[in-house]
């Protein structure tokens, strides 16, 4: 009698494995899947631009800010603004607006774009951008396609500020009180605007679906659908590009190994822009001789870790910065040596300062990768006689301690952690000027280094474009000389995308972008 | 043959020749004596160091101068996979002992504290049975932070509500005994009853409770390092070493660095299991009869 | 009965309430609020602009006046928006996570009490030979492995390698919904979630139906020449099945917090991933939400399955 039940379930069952795989094979309409909020780059279940601390390569499919940085991540090229000027004196700003409709068919206008600019200057709304179009002084609209931005005293972020703030449609908006705009369903449900695809519709938690807009201004699109599938971690998204079912996704560097001279599929690599640094918290005694620090840079093999980690994946960093125009001739590069690390230890008394104590070094990032990367940095300094402990913590765990109020400075003497330091190099002020130490800024190392904290000035104040370079060059050599944080390495990150795409532009972009990724000339062949 | 003793055997012995005679119990014995002995000793004989990184030798299949292989950064996989064991073992073990007390304790204080005590301690048990494990575990992990004492803590706390209603049954089932009422009678306090009479005679309880839960700790610590918490690296412990298996390339390109701490940690829990079983049996007088 | 049924619920409406006093507490001692959650440290923004934000979102209010106001919220049917993405209400969040989670633990647990008695019958009946011995160490095998690794060791055999199921999700995204897209990708999940609980139901049915076995009733049955078959089944099944209902419900409880190892592997969309994520980025409302629903269910849970006891023996008294 049971054997029966169970030959009775196995037939049904494969009747039923057999009737999915027929079904499966009949697909009309061409579509993309992706993982594209996989990773640091993504925002998943996030549909308001307000909002957004990341996730912006996805919403940049249906949302368009006026400028938006170009696919290399090196100028600001023109997105809804067809072009833009500049006062010599940096305080106005001239956009002429391109001709664009919205989704449902309205005309896009000067009108969306200083109520797009209130919304997102108002605090109200939940936007994380007043604080960083504060110095916008007067938005003026002369006529239907200009549109002319006065601030009150030059910014040298504010167009980089402007990149990420996607255009709303006012006449959809106006009617949603400010307070109320955060909670409203109209994010996830019908969202309106004038990029390359139409919101379709979202599966809670599992996708998102956009469909072609055959009236973009640019051309309609080469696919009919895009489809955004969250993922839980990025290894899930890596098994479902694997089997075929998305073709495309973030990939954590350690695993680009398995998709490395796989014909069918295809690498992106990319800067991540955020500098990778061991933190020396300055309210501690530990750190005060500057010998200390650089005993800890000579101790570290950053060569070695970056050729077998992360496999070669990484530039090392002795500043802030790794890009050529920024780096100066000249540096000093504190090359691995344990020898001079203990002999600059013993110099600075070390041995009375702490000896082998153990050091909590404190850190957020949780992959097996840093995992291994803390291991081998904990035994190196252990060589010089410099014991760290590593401890990891979740993100809210961590801002949670650096940001205590009342501060309690030995809970994390060390951070390893990352700062993003472009490609508007201006980011790394918040976290080095002594005037942005908590709550001002990010400065919880609270780094107090006069000749640091002047150079950043100069180089954020700096007006003519030509010279910036020069100033931020400066910061970078103030930055090795001082020794604020002990700078390791900027690291790569990958994508992975399937060999069927073509013209299919990614860039691991800091909080995704956005980038001019052109997603209406992305390809797939069957 | 029995016939001719005069004095018949204690029932510690008769429990330990029931257990001798369970097959199952004697062969998780056998298994896990020799990796108990071999987790122990491995400084003595063993060349390589737990956290001795080496660059130069990353993710090695085994073989050669590793016998297990290595890991991401060149540790040798038997010197962590046994290093592992000791502090697998050491926070299940120290887990158990931390949770049976807390258990005993309140279900000594339900059965002897009088109806409002049992009422309030029962309600907290069925309270702490009844929050969500994952909850619980996700917060005390984000509190206590990571790291061996946390993660005995966490562990304990999850495991006493049932321990505690099963020490309940049994000594309100003493009180009502006649040797009790007369120790009662006689002018006995509550924690002489309690160590003297109560204590003894839960022995079957705690044992098995304790065998059974050392196997379930260390399942669940394994469980907690996958999820990230737990025994945090470069310390080893089964349970952060099949962590390394969520990253695709290690489970398929380097499956010594899981496989083997997942088979030490499967071998021993069986072990335990099976121990834990014999001991159940061994207490139980009416497993004669099958 | 009825008088029993009402005074349960009411006590366990009492319980409700402690519960969601007592993750309060412990959300509060958790390092880190959803604000801190909420900003990546590698792009930093100012404390004074993060502040601003927890304002807004009423959390720099007066912890009593938070939960008192949440309660109030909740007892009405609102139970608020998510922290981390505004624009979506918890409740929705969670009726959305409810039918999967439902769908996945239901299976395993069918296929798991299927085969768990059977193999818990056949063990106990046939005690002491090769199918016993084989039986209980296939069971013991599957209570001593970590589910997460048979879970990762079934999705790499079966779907990366062989490919012969999804790697995950629960519907093939953007296709039109049909059953069997749903059971091909219900498939994996449930039947590895099913192996450790059916290792526990066979472990508990046999020493149950083994200690049965050995009761003087049996024994008169079998003197009375009733047919073996029916020995077992009507009569010794029936009582040993006790214990198993026991254990059958707190597993039903617990599983509406969903399996988090199986549904983290799977990217399957249930509660426990949906707890896991919203402890890890702090967001109180859905949390509380969730315990909330998970608490009411396992003490529905309870009071059924005590009345079910009522059902299979009726010498117990409910008192």
């Amino acid at each position: 009698m049971k054997f029966d039940k169970t030959v009775k379930a196995f037939a049904i069952v494969a009747a039923l494995l057999g009737a999915t795989t027929l079904a499966s094979s009949a697909q009309d309409v061409s579509a993309i899947s992706g993982g594209f909020d996989v990773g640091p780059g993504g925002f998943q279940g996030n549909f308001n631009p307000l909002a957004a601390t990341s996730g912006f390569t996805w919403l940049s499919n249906y949302l368009e800010p006026l400028v938006i940085y170009d696919a290399k991540l090196e100028s600001i090229v023109g997105a809804l603004a067809s072009s833009y000027t500049v006062s010599p004196d940096q305080l106005t700003y001239t956009f002429n607006l391109a001709d664009a409709a919205w989704h449902d068919g309205e005309a896009f206008t000067s009108a969306d774009v200083k109520f797009t600019l209130g919304l997102a200057q108002n605090d109200k709304t939940g936007s994380v951008f007043a604080a960083r179009l504060g110095s916008i002084a007067a938005i003026d609209t002369p006529d239907d396609k200009t549109v002319v931005i006065t601030l009150s005293a030059p910014s040298a972020g504010f167009l980089d500020a402007l990149t990420k703030v996607m255009q709303l449609p006012e006449h959809a908006l106006t009617s949603v009180p400010a307070e109320e705009l955060a909670k409203s369903a109209w994010w996830s449900t019908t969202p309106i605007g004038t990029g390359p695809f139409k919101f379709v519709k979202y599966e809670t938690d599992q996708y998102v679906e956009l469909a072609a807009n055959p009236d973009y201004r640019l051309g309609k699109p080469a696919v009919d659908q895009l489809i955004n599938r969250y993922f839980e971690n990025p290894a899930a998204a890596i098994s479902a590009l694997r089997a075929g079912e998305i073709q495309f996704t973030y990939v954590d560097s350690n695993d680009v190994a398995t998709f490395a001279g796989d014909a069918a599929f295809q690498v992106i690599e990319g800067q991540s822009y955020v500098t990778n640094y061991i933190g020396f918290n300055n309210e501690l005694d530990l750190w005060k001789d500057v010998r200390v620090r650089q005993a800890i840079m000579h101790a570290i093999n950053r060569d070695a870790i970056i050729e077998s980690l992360y496999g070669g994946a990484a530039r090392p960093a002795n500043c802030g910065y790794v890009s050529e125009q920024l780096v100066p001739e000249g540096i000093n590069p504190y090359g691995y040596d344990p020898e001079k690390a203990r002999q600059l230890l013993a110099e600075a008394g070390w041995d009375q300062i702490n000896g082998d104590k153990p050091i909590t070094i404190l850190t957020y990032y949780g992959t097996p990768l840093a995992a291994n990367v803390l291991a081998a940095i904990q035994a190196m300094l252990a060589e010089v006689g410099v014991n760290i402990v590593p401890r990891v913590v979740d993100t809210p765990a961590y801002n949670a301690i650096v940001y205590a109020d009342p501060l309690k400075p030995e809970e994390f003497p060390l951070v390893y952690a990352g700062l993003q330091n472009g490609p508007e190099p201006s980011n790394i002020n918040i976290g080095l000027n002594e005037a942005q130490i908590p709550p001002a800024g990010s400065n919880f190392l609270h780094v107090r280094t006069p000749e640091l904290t002047a150079a950043l000035d100069a180089a954020m104040a700096e007006l003519d474009p030509a010279a910036r370079n020069g100033k931020y060059a400066e910061v970078c050599r103030v930055m090795n000389e001082t020794l604020p944080w002990g700078t390791m390495w900027v690291a790569s990150r990958y994508g992975v995308a399937s060999s069927s795409l073509t013209d299919f532009v990614w860039t691991p972009a800091p909080a995704g972008g956005p980038f001019a990724a052109h997603p209406e000339a992305w390809k797939i062949s069957k | 043959m029995r016939i001719l003793s005069l004095a018949s055997p204690s029932p510690w012995a008769r429990a330990l020749n029931r257990f001798t005679r369970n097959n199952a119990a004697v062969f998780g014995v056998v298994l896990l004596v020799p990796l108990l002995v071999c987790v122990l000793s491995y400084p003595l004989w063993l060349g390589h160091l737990p956290n001795d990184i080496d660059l130069a030798a990353m993710n090695a299949g085994p073989g050669g101068a590793h016998l297990f292989g290595t890991d991401g950064v060149g540790r040798d996989i038997l010197a962590r996979t046994l290093e592992g064991g000791r502090i697998s073992l050491l926070v299940a073990v120290a887990s158990v002992a931390l949770s049976t007390t807390i258990g005993f304790l309140v279900g000594a204080l339900a059965a002897f504290g009088g109806r409002w005590a049992d009422a309030a301690t029962m309600r907290a048990v069925d309270l702490a049975m009844t929050l969500p494990p994952v909850i619980f575990l996700l917060v005390l992990a984000s509190i206590f932070g990571s790291g061996i004492c946390s993660t005995v803590l966490v562990i304990a706390l999850l495991s006493w509500p049932v321990l505690s209603r099963m020490i309940r049954a049994r000594l309100m089932e003493l009180r009502e005994r006649e040797f009790v009422m007369a120790s009662r009678g006689m002018g006995a306090g509550t924690w002489h009853l309690l160590f003297r009479h109560g204590l003894p005679n839960s022995v079957d309880v705690l044992v098995v409770y304790a065998a059974l839960q050392i196997a379930a700790a260390i399942l669940l610590e394994a469980g907690l390092s996958f999820l990230g918490l737990g025994v945090p690296p470069p310390a080893a412990s089964w349970g952060n070493m099949l962590n390394a298996a969520r990253s695709t390339v290690v489970l398929e390109q380097y499956p010594w660095q899981w496989l083997f701490p997942g088979a030490a940690l499967v071998l021993a829990v069986l072990a335990i299991n099976f121990i834990g079983d014999g001991l159940r049996d061994a207490f139980d007088p009416r497993s004669d009869l099958n | 009965m009825f008088r029993y049924v009402s005074r349960r619920l009411l006590i366990g409406l009492g319980m409700l309430v402690a519960l969601t006093v007592l993750t309060f507490i412990l959300l509060q001692l958790t390092p880190g609020d959803p604000i801190d959650a909420y900003v990546d440290p590698n792009v930093s923004m100012s404390q004074a602009e993060l502040d601003a934000l927890r304002a807004r979102l009423g959390l720099d209010r007066a912890l009593p006046m938070q939960y008192l106001a949440w309660l109030g919220q909740a007892i009405q049917g609102n139970l608020g928006y998510s922290l981390q993405r505004q624009s979506e209400p918890v409740l929705g969040l969670i009726v959305a996570r409810l039918g999967p989670t439902l769908l996945l633990m239901g299976t395993g647990l069918a296929v798991a009490i299927v085969v768990g008695i059977s193999a818990g019958i056949i063990s106990a009946v046939r005690s002491n030979t090769a199918a016993d011995y084989s039986l209980s160490v296939v069971a013991l095998l599957g209570i001593s492995s970590p589910a997460f690794l048979t879970a990762l060791l079934g999705l790499y055999v079966f779907s990366v390698r062989l490919k012969w199921l999804p790697s995950g999700g629960m519907l093939t995204p953007a296709a039109s919904f049909s059953v069997a897209d749903l059971v091909q990708h219900l498939i994996l999940p449930a039947v590895l979630l099913s192996i450790g609980h059916a290792a526990m139901i066979m472990r508990y049915m046999r020493s149950s139906l083994l200690e049965v076995l050995n009761q003087d009733y049996v024994r008169t049955a079998r003197a009375k020449g009733v047919r073996e078959f029916w020995v077992i089944t009507k009569h010794a099944v029936r009582n040993a099945l006790l214990p198993v209902v026991t254990l059958i419900g707190s597993t039903i409880g617990l599983a509406i917090g969903g399996a988090i190892f199986i549904e983290s592997v799977f990217n399957w969309p249930g509660m426990g991933l949906l707890l896991v994520n919203a402890v890890e980025v702090r967001d109180y409302p859905v949390i509380m939400a969730a315990t909330l629903v998970v608490g009411a269910f396992v003490i529905v849970v309870n009071i059924l399955t005590d009345l079910t006891y009522l059902v299979i023996d009726p010498r117990i008294k409910v008192s």
